[in-house]
């Protein structure tokens, strides 16, 4: 920076209150239309050099600034400092609503407003062409700017509590004025109506703590209280967002199952075919060892019965790692039964039956069978034994299908819940507008004469 | 609450990942430690626990 360069910062320029005399910053000299001395709060014409007294009275200040009077900073590209501040508010059925303004000054832009209701920020620029009126599907007012369409909040007659500092007008406390604001979040239209003119303005929704970094104030912006009718949703519920995520994962779940099921081995390991006599002494046998390659894997086992007829046979098999003595026990029963009732023949086949046994470690193993059959009822006569026939087939890494669409199941199963979250906030939006639901809602619209209660 | 959703669906997304890894599927079975090596031999020193159970029988 070149030592000799002076950096230039307006100075405001100062007067005497003609009513108290205690000395009056004029920020905004020539751009002013009053000011508000911060002593007595007489309000004086900031367009006549002598400072004409425009109102005496004001009540006692009750309301401090958030932002103090002459704080500087970076809003929207420019620089801007406050140099009024007012408190404004309307009265709905007996209960006073109040949000304060705060008039910002840059000397090559102009004026421009903070708007500040329950801890929500608004950056509010006049507009110097008109919106054009219009309704939307339910017949409410709209408004369009610039292509976007506003929809109409609340109309109201705003109250001026109180005020400090300079004003582009010649503002007064008691003044009421007619406003109606129209909202596309996070922007906002606002007409001002007074006997002599219309006025209107855009508001854009600017978070406290983006506020407070700009003006670089201390502490933290106060918290923003309930939903402000332009307040972005914000991401977490937006309507639709959870849906989106369902897309997102559940094309990641088709990934993997496709992923998982080209990687699956699908090797045979064992494929034979067993005789079963059904005689006295011990049945069980072991099959030769045979290799589970890889990892933990899951093992099908297939189990087909031939030559079964009118009876059943249930094979419980243990699965023995050679080398560690780790067993998996399981069973699978086969049956066939036939016959007729009442003339029409029937028959249950079920000569087929298999299973997964899941996460099966990598190793040497040997299956232990022991196939089981009706035993022979006591003191009947054991009819001649028919010899059974079997197959046993264990299929290593086999895919498994059901995994996946039960993980979608449980992808949907929160949704139903979830997708409500973003019309609540929409809802909470609109309550405090003359309509108390949005725009979109659903009205019930009764043709009867009100007679309903009767 | 997308955030919920997105942990929650990370959950499903990670379980199943974790399942097609180590081949976690449905399906039961009994797990016995210590199979002694002479069942390689000699069979019916081992039961299992299946075996001597119950039975459907079907049929009309």
């Amino acid at each position: 920076m070149n030592p000799g360069a002076r950096k230039i910062v307006p100075k405001p320029k100062a007067l005497n209150c003609p009513n108290c005399g205690s000395a009056i910053e004029l920020r905004a000299m020539g751009a002013a239309a009053a000011v508000v001395c911060s002593y007595c709060s007489v309000t004086l014409d900031a367009t006549n050099p002598q400072l004409v007294i425009l109102q005496r009275f004001q009540a006692q200040m009750t309301v401090q600034p958030l932002i103090p009077l002459g704080s500087r900073g970076k809003l929207f590209g420019a620089i801007w400092e406050i140099i009024g501040f007012q408190q404004r508010g309307i009265d709905v059925e007996g209960t006073n609503y109040f949000w304060r303004e705060y008039v910002l000054f840059n000397p090559y832009k102009g004026f421009r407003y903070l708007s500040e209701y329950d801890n929500h920020w608004s950056f509010v620029t006049p507009l110097p062409s008109l919106p054009v009126p219009g309704q939307n599907a339910n017949s409410r007012p709209t408004m369009t700017l610039d292509g976007v369409t506003y929809g109409h909040f609340q109309t109201a007659r705003a109250y001026t509590w109180f005020v400090i500092g300079e004003f582009p007008w010649q503002v007064k406390v008691g003044e009421i004025v007619s406003t109606a604001d129209y909202v596309a979040a996070p922007k906002m239209l606002s007409s001002e109506t007074t006997e002599n003119e219309v006025t209107w303005s855009r508001g854009e929704y600017i978070e406290g703590k983006d506020l407070w970094a700009a003006f670089q104030l201390p502490n933290a912006a106060p918290a923003a209280i309930g939903v402000y009718s332009i307040q972005p949703a914000p991401i977490d519920n937006r309507a639709g967002r959870p849906w989106k995520l369902f897309l997102l994962f559940a094309a990641l779940l088709m990934t993997m199952m496709i992923f998982f099921s080209a990687r699956a081995r699908q090797e045979t390991v064992l494929d034979q075919t067993y005789a079963y006599q059904p005689v006295v002494g011990e049945k069980s046998f072991v099959t030769k060892p045979f290799d589970l390659a890889g990892n933990s894997a899951n093992l099908q086992v297939e189990v087909f019965g031939e030559g079964i007829d009118n009876d059943w046979i249930f094979i419980s098999m243990a699965l023995i790692n050679e080398s560690t003595g780790q067993a998996y026990d399981f069973g699978r029963q086969i049956s066939y039964y036939s016959g007729t009732d009442g003339g029409e023949a029937w028959s249950e086949n079920n000569l087929k039956d298999s299973a997964v046994l899941p996460s099966i470690p990598g190793g040497r193993y040997y299956l232990r069978i022991e196939p089981e059959t009706e035993p022979p009822t006591p003191g009947v006569p054991a009819a001649l034994p028919k010899p059974f026939k079997y197959n046993v087939k264990l299929v290593r890494d086999v895919p498994f299908y059901f995994r996946y669409f039960l993980g979608l199941f449980f992808l949907l199963l929160p949704l139903p819940f979830l997708g409500r979250r973003g019309p609540n906030f929409e809802n909470l939006r609109w309550t405090e507008s003359d309509y108390g639901v949005p725009p979109n809602a659903i009205v019930w619209k009764s043709n009867s004469s009100g007679d309903d209660d009767e | 609450m997308s955030k919920f959703y997105m942990i929650y669906s990370s959950l499903v997304a990670g379980g199943l990942f974790y399942s097609g890894l180590t081949g976690w599927s449905f399906g039961s079975y009994d797990e016995v430690k210590g199979v002694p090596k002479s069942v390689r031999d000699n069979p019916g020193a081992y039961r299992s626990h299946y075996a001597g159970s119950a039975r459907y029988f079907g049929g009309k």
